[in-house]
């Protein structure tokens, strides 16, 4: 018993581990960050404080403090080691430097009184050296970056900025650059009417490409080539498979070729003096026929070999019989094959809805959700947000929101197929014991 | 089925073998003249090639335009489909043999758990993954990719090594361990010659799968130097500048040239899990 557990164990630690790192870690992670306003500006990993222009506007605005704003925009000065070093680098005499430090730990509200310090100095130094002088000493909050809270509250302690708690949150809150929790993306979700048209293309999408081709063309090319002579069946068979086999770039690379203003519709079409144009892309109903179809057509080879093996493991006897009774072929498809195709197709319905829902690669390949998001689908929508966009800035709380959808569906409709596929009858009890 | 014809004697079957033909034109035009074109010119407006030529396939010997040579893109691809294929084929077999034989405690929820995520349409967690990728620092590299491509199809290939661990006779194991060998040396040496087949077809399927892939090596590393042909080739076509649909072609044949090879050799292997269903 024992050496069976812990061998077994130890067979399982890979894949465990490789399912909670690229599985639950994942879906874990699409629920949390869903609730954030994650962004490329905000950055994926902790935000930094920073007082810029923008924040200042927020503290004044929205957090109600525009006179501390207005003083935080004010620089400052103060007559610290840093500055001194700086004026040494600077080439400024000794003398002048040993005077300054003199004033260290100093602070100077504007810079009007820094400068009137700087100008009754013993060495005089003219307005040209004030001014250099005075530069090294500009300690103004804006735009320094601190990686924390404390950091950035210790900036203000030293600059002498006093602050009451509620100035100092306010401070902190405005001036913070990275993510925070919101439950924002739901409420966008629901609000943008674009969802809702992304939702009617999904439903449409998932539903004509399984109906027709997936489990309709598919079936009708597993009867038809199983009575054919094996040859001809085979070829056809084989045909059929390759767009499954075929990497999808150069598989829709092809479907371009024939779709393309310079391809061989335009061309063929040309011969009877058709323009020629790209019908793929010249309108939303082109777009959608040659979407369906890129689609379908793989599809029809998921199936299909699904159906053809199915179909083979029908006893020879119940056609020879049903033929010896004079039953035509419609029948014997009606009343031998269809009935004990039901598992098959149901296999194939279930597998290829979320596969369909979930696969974006054929329609960003081709049409790329275009013309002007006609046939955007849902977990297109997704990649647009989140992962690549003309606009440049990405999305990611908003798009694992909206894969967030997907997920839910997907995990929900496994655990439904869990319970259809009766999987109990596949759990034997090892006869092995130890 | 050399059978069917007898079944059928009295059903003409050139009606449908025309209909079929018919529908199935699309695709063999599609498929011939992606080859044709490769090594063929044809005057403008003109489907019919007048002269045979190799200038398509100059992007081999010289890199074009801004272009990375085509070499370091194969090598990464080849690295890139038959690591996975490894790690695919070391964790399926292990795991799948502990879900077919051995008695660990929660043997049923795994089993379960598997064929959950067979079922579960894993490209969803891609945004998800992007930023794991980000944040652990593997983004823009080969192992990002090559990690998560494997574990992917790591529920698949589980789900089928237990199928075929299934048929494996009992006796075999219980003679082994009757002769005093260990649980593992019986799995080792007598289990998994068994299933030879299977990890053959499994083997062929995760390589013929990232071959092909295009979502996850384009989302998760782009970068130049972790590009592998379906991303390189994706880009080729999305440069509206150098429009040349020859080339593509080209570069198209240069890339599909080991799947249809293996394809043809490995048909009946590849079959077996065809067959059987995936999600694909």
């Amino acid at each position: 018993m024992n050496s069976s557990r812990s061998l077994g164990l130890m067979l399982l630690t890979p894949a465990i581990v490789l399912v909670v790192l690229f599985f639950l870690v994942p879906v874990a992670l699409t629920a949390v960050f869903s609730f954030t306003n994650m962004s490329t500006a905000t950055g994926i990993t902790g935000g930094a404080y920073q007082i810029g222009p923008s924040s200042l506007q927020r503290l004044g605005d929205k957090y109600g403090f525009p006179e501390l704003a207005e003083r935080l925009s004010q620089p400052s000065y103060v007559i610290d080691e840093r500055g001194l070093v700086a004026l040494d680098a600077a080439g400024v005499d000794a003398s002048t430097i040993t005077e300054m430090r003199t004033h260290l730990g100093e602070v100077f509200p504007t810079r009007r009184e820094a400068e009137r310090m700087i100008k009754g100095l013993s060495a005089r130094p003219s307005t040209r050296e004030v001014k250099q002088i005075s530069e090294q000493f500009n300690r103004s909050l804006l735009d320094t970056r601190y990686e924390s809270e404390g950091d950035l509250l210790a900036g203000l302690d030293a600059l002498g900025v006093e602050v009451t708690p509620a100035e100092r949150d306010a401070v902190a809150a405005s001036s913070y650059s990275g993510w925070t929790w919101t439950t924002d993306n739901f409420r966008r979700m629901v609000s943008t009417p674009d969802t809702l048209r992304t939702l009617i293309n999904t439903v449409f999408y998932v539903a004509i490409v399984l109906v027709l081709f997936n489990t309709g063309y598919a079936m009708f090319l597993a009867i038809t080539t199983y009575y054919m002579p094996e040859t001809t069946g085979g070829i056809f068979r084989s045909i059929w498979l390759l767009p499954r086999i075929t990497p999808p770039v150069i598989y829709v690379l092809m479907w371009k070729w024939l779709a393309w203003d310079t391809g061989f519709i335009s061309m063929f079409l040309g011969q009877f003096g058709v323009a020629p144009k790209n019908w793929m892309l010249d309108s939303s109903t082109n777009a959608w026929v040659f979407v369906i179809l890129i689609n379908g057509f793989v599809g029809a080879s998921m199936g299909m070999p699904v159906f053809s093996s199915a179909l083979r493991a029908i006893p020879k006897s119940q056609f020879y019989a049903s033929e010896v009774d004079g039953a035509s072929r419609w029948q014997q498809i009606r009343y031998i094959i269809l009935p004990q195709m039901r598992w098959p197709i149901l296999f194939v319905t279930c597998y290829q809805t979320l596969s369909l829902l979930a696969s974006f690669d054929l329609i960003l390949l081709s049409t790329e959700g275009g013309p002007g998001g006609a046939t955007e689908v849902w977990s297109l929508m997704t990649y647009h947000t989140a992962l690549n966009n003309y606009a440049g800035n990405l999305e990611y709380g908003y798009g694992t929101a909206l894969s967030l959808v997907l997920v839910v569906i997907g995990v929900t409709l496994s655990l439904i197929y869990l319970r259809v596929f009766n999987y109990n009858a596949l759990v034997a009890k090892p006869l092995i014991e130890q | 089925m050399a059978t069917q014809t007898q079944v059928s004697a009295n059903f003409k079957s050139w009606p449908v073998i025309l209909a079929l033909a018919i529908v199935s034109l699309p695709l063999i035009v599609m498929y011939l003249y992606f080859f044709i074109d490769t090594i063929t010119d044809s005057a403008p407006g003109s489907l019919i090639p007048n002269a045979i030529t190799f200038r398509h396939w100059d992007f081999l010997w010289q890199a074009r335009g801004n272009r990375p040579s085509i070499w370091p893109v194969a090598l990464n691809t080849l690295v890139f489909a038959t690591t996975v294929t490894i790690i695919v084929l070391l964790v399926s077999s292990t795991a799948g043999y502990v879900l077919s034989r051995l008695n660990v405690p929660g043997r049923g929820f795994f089993l379960a758990g598997v064929m959950v995520l067979h079922a579960f349409p894993s490209v969803t967690l891609i945004v998800a993954i992007f930023l794991v990728l980000q944040m652990v620092g593997l983004y823009n590299s080969l192992y990002g990719v090559i990690l998560v491509k494997a574990a992917l199809e790591m529920p698949l290939g589980i789900w089928l090594m237990k199928g075929f661990y299934d048929t494996v006779p009992w006796e075999i194991e219980m003679a082994g361990i009757a002769d005093g060998a260990s649980r593992f040396t019986v799995f080792r040496r007598l289990v998994l010659p068994q299933v030879r087949p299977a990890l053959m077809a499994l083997g062929l399927f995760a390589f013929l799968s990232s071959w092909s892939e295009y979502i996850l090596p384009q989302v998760l590393a782009p970068g130049a130097k972790a590009q592998v042909l379906s991303v390189y080739l994706a880009s080729l076509i999305a440069d509206d500048n150098n429009f040349d649909l020859s080339l593509f072609k080209a570069v198209g044949v240069f890339y599909i040239i080991p799947v249809l090879i293996l394809f043809l050799f490995f048909q009946k292997h590849l079959m077996n899990i065809y067959g059987g269903g995936s999600k694909g």
